[in-house]
């Protein structure tokens, strides 16, 4: 976990050192890494990593204990049966010599018997040994000194039977019969001595497994509970995390809304500012300049007419009244260009019907229009702004429809003022096209909160229709 | 022979002065005043009485088709021509609306405006020859474009007759007199004239004569 949190705060460091534009505190980058989506990618990978250990070990740690256990049953038992074999070959062998020494006398059973003597002396003896060869040196001890003790036993017993061949009755023999008795009394003591230690040591066993089961609980039980604060840790610092996430998300969202908003709003003050400007400008062309040249134009009248019959200053007069007419006539379509004077001096129907004149003069469509109960007395940006989009509408009308004929409608009701632009032109596929015309229109509209739609039909032409609301103050009462 | 008074609306000093000096050369013409906004000019209109009033569309306070509007509404003897910077239908239309009898483009006063005040102060109207053209061809392109009938086809010889002289500015009674027949004859012509044309008054009667170029 250690090495872990290190090296992910040397991912962090690299983070902040791509940006090094951002002077960071260490303090609040430590406050950062907290919270950062690769202390939690972290996190998550140790708890998980912690749990498939624990997982793993529990099992290897119970499978190796199972194994044990039976091992060492297995050596028990094994032992166990080592010594019955032992114990009941002592038996056998002193059932041989007593029917060797009471109750056979001919050579041959004597025989017999030392065979059977033998047999159960090497068998004996070679399970012994098998028995102490599979223990380990530390453990042989006791069956160590029993298979002594037996070897001992086995001598003494080989030697009476011997004995007892060559003088069955002697006096010789009883001296060593008790030792043989002596011998074979210790070899089984030996046994119970070691059946005991066996019997000990499975004891033992059973105790040292109880205590390594309850070391076992324990450490699961530790590891558990860090684990569990572990999680726990890590829970908090993911709600601290999705807590901040949606904080940000939050402090975003507010932050892109404030900008939408302002940037309507300077769009709003920018095509404001612009039409003013227009304004402004095609009044001084009109009012200023034009009005100059017009006085311009009498004043060369008026010399005209005093200035006798003089031909070339006649003729002087006449080119400066040529170029003076010229002028005004460049000035005012320059005026009319920017914004035609007929919206301030005559409103907004006239105005419409002019420009439906002059596009039909200048281009091969005829322009109608139509207007329907529309007041003269409509607040200022609404004329300009239904006049900008007409004039926008039959701009398209002329440059990409090829229509022949164009009808504008403008409606006045109670709460809206309706706009319809309508084609025959080739239309066009509303889902794919959106020029920068269109744009500027909704534009304009959405500024009065008014709705702009676009119909059209590769075969039917096209359909553009405004709706505006209207101030809820009737226009009308305002002057 | 008495001399007909004029009073001068234009807000530009500069148009007021070179229209002053082109009609104070004439014998017959007198300035009576000058005003530069619509609301002077009404008042002077009352208090001055002039035969004419030479008026500029463009003035503050009030435009000069809303004053000429007042002053034939107030003293509908006064003549009143409108002095303008543009030769479209819009501005022709709300001047013969507003009770003015004649337009004239600022670029052609000069040539003209000598002629119109005598036509206008004896009850006729009068317009630039540049205005009447452009609303001639304005007409007659809108025809062609539409492919409709011209409806001046649809008058009878007696009812064109009626249509000039009252497009003139020719009363109801004047035509009668003129025609020799009886002036409810006249309004008869007249409504039957307007039926034919889909027109709505007299000012779309004069607007309509000077499309067709019957008078200028």
């Amino acid at each position: 976990m250690a090495t872990l949190s290190k090296l992910a705060g040397q991912d962090g460091e690299q983070m902040t050192q791509q940006e090094p534009d951002r002077p960071v505190a260490s303090k609040s980058r430590n406050r950062e890494w907290f919270g950062s989506r690769a202390a939690l990618f972290a996190g998550f990978g140790t708890l998980l990593i912690l749990m498939a250990t624990v997982s793993i070990d529990s099992l290897y740690t119970l499978q190796a204990f199972e194994i044990h256990n039976t091992q060492i049953r297995q050596e028990f038992v094994y032992r166990e049966h080592t010594l019955e074999q032992v114990r009941t070959g002592v038996y056998e062998s002193g059932d041989i010599i007593s029917d060797y020494a009471v109750i056979e006398s001919d050579p041959q059973s004597h025989e017999r018997l030392r065979d059977e003597f033998q047999s159960i002396r090497n068998e004996t003896t070679a399970s012994l040994k098998a028995c102490i060869e599979s223990l380990p040196a530390d453990k042989r001890e006791p069956l160590q000194r029993l298979a002594d003790e037996l070897e001992r036993y086995w001598l003494k017993g080989g030697r009476l039977l011997a004995l007892l061949a060559k003088e069955n009755k002697g006096l010789g023999h009883s001296a060593l019969r008790s030792d043989v008795l002596s011998q074979y009394a210790e070899v089984l003591a030996i046994t119970r001595e070691v059946r005991a230690v066996n019997d000990n040591e499975l004891k033992e066993t059973d105790w040292r497994i109880a205590e390594t089961f309850a070391r076992f609980r324990r450490r699961l039980l530790v590891l558990g509970m860090i684990g569990f604060s572990f999680g726990l840790i890590l829970a908090t610092t993911t709600i601290v995390y999705a807590g901040r996430l949606e904080k940000s998300l939050q402090e975003k969202y507010r932050e892109s809304l404030q900008a939408q908003r302002e940037l309507k709003e300077l769009s709003k003050r920018l095509v404001d500012a612009e039409e003013g400007e227009r304004r402004a400008i095609s009044r001084e062309l009109h009012d200023e300049v034009g009005q100059s040249l017009s006085a311009l134009l009498i004043e060369v009248g008026n010399l005209t007419e005093v200035c006798g019959e003089e031909a070339a200053l006649r003729q002087g007069l006449q080119r400066i009244k040529t170029l003076a007419e010229n002028c005004v006539n460049e000035v005012r379509n320059m005026a009319l260009l920017l914004r035609p004077s007929m919206l301030d001096d005559l409103g907004l129907v006239a105005a419409l019907d002019w420009q439906g004149r002059e596009t039909s003069k200048r281009t091969s469509m005829l322009v109608e229009t139509v207007d329907e109960n529309v007041s003269e007395s409509l607040p200022e940006e609404y004329k300009t702004c239904v006049y900008r989009i007409v004039q926008e509408a039959l701009n398209n009308c002329s440059k990409h429809a090829y229509a022949k004929n164009v009808r504008v409608v403008v409606r006045q009701e109670a709460k809206y003022l309706r706009v319809s632009i309508e084609d025959d032109g080739k239309g066009f596929d509303t889902s794919r096209v959106r020029g920068l015309g269109l744009v500027g229109m909704n534009e304009r509209v959405s500024q009065f909160g008014g709705v702009l739609k676009v119909e059209s039909d590769p075969a039917r032409g096209t359909r553009l229709r405004v709706d505006l609301p209207l101030p809820s103050a009737p226009a009308d009462l305002e002057n | 022979m008495k001399k007909l008074r004029i009073l001068l609306a234009d807000d530009h000093i500069v148009m007021r002065t070179g229209l002053r000096a082109l009609l104070e050369r004439q014998p017959n013409l007198e300035v009576v005043g000058e005003s530069e906004n619509g609301r002077e000019t009404v008042a002077l209109a009352a208090a001055l009485r002039p035969d004419v009033v030479v008026m500029d569309v463009g003035m503050p306070v009030l435009n000069g088709i809303e004053a000429t509007q007042t002053i034939v509404t107030q003293n509908p003897t006064v003549a009143v021509v409108i002095l303008s910077m543009h030769a479209d239908e819009s501005y022709v239309m709300r001047a013969l609306k507003s009770g003015a009898r004649g337009y004239l483009l600022k670029d052609s006063a000069a040539a003209d405006l000598i002629g119109a005040i005598h036509a206008i102060s004896q009850g006729k109207s009068f317009f630039s020859p540049k205005v009447s053209r452009i609303l001639a061809e304005d007409y007659v392109r809108v025809l062609k474009q539409k492919g409709a009938v011209d409806t001046y086809d649809l008058l009878t010889s007696r009812e064109r007759e009626i249509l000039q002289l009252l497009a003139e500015g020719q009363t109801n009674k004047d035509v009668a007199t003129a025609l020799n027949i009886s002036p409810y004859t006249v309004e008869t012509h007249r409504s039957h004239i307007l039926q034919k044309l889909n027109l709505h008054n007299s000012a779309e009667l004069v607007l309509y004569a000077v499309r067709k170029g019957i008078i200028s």
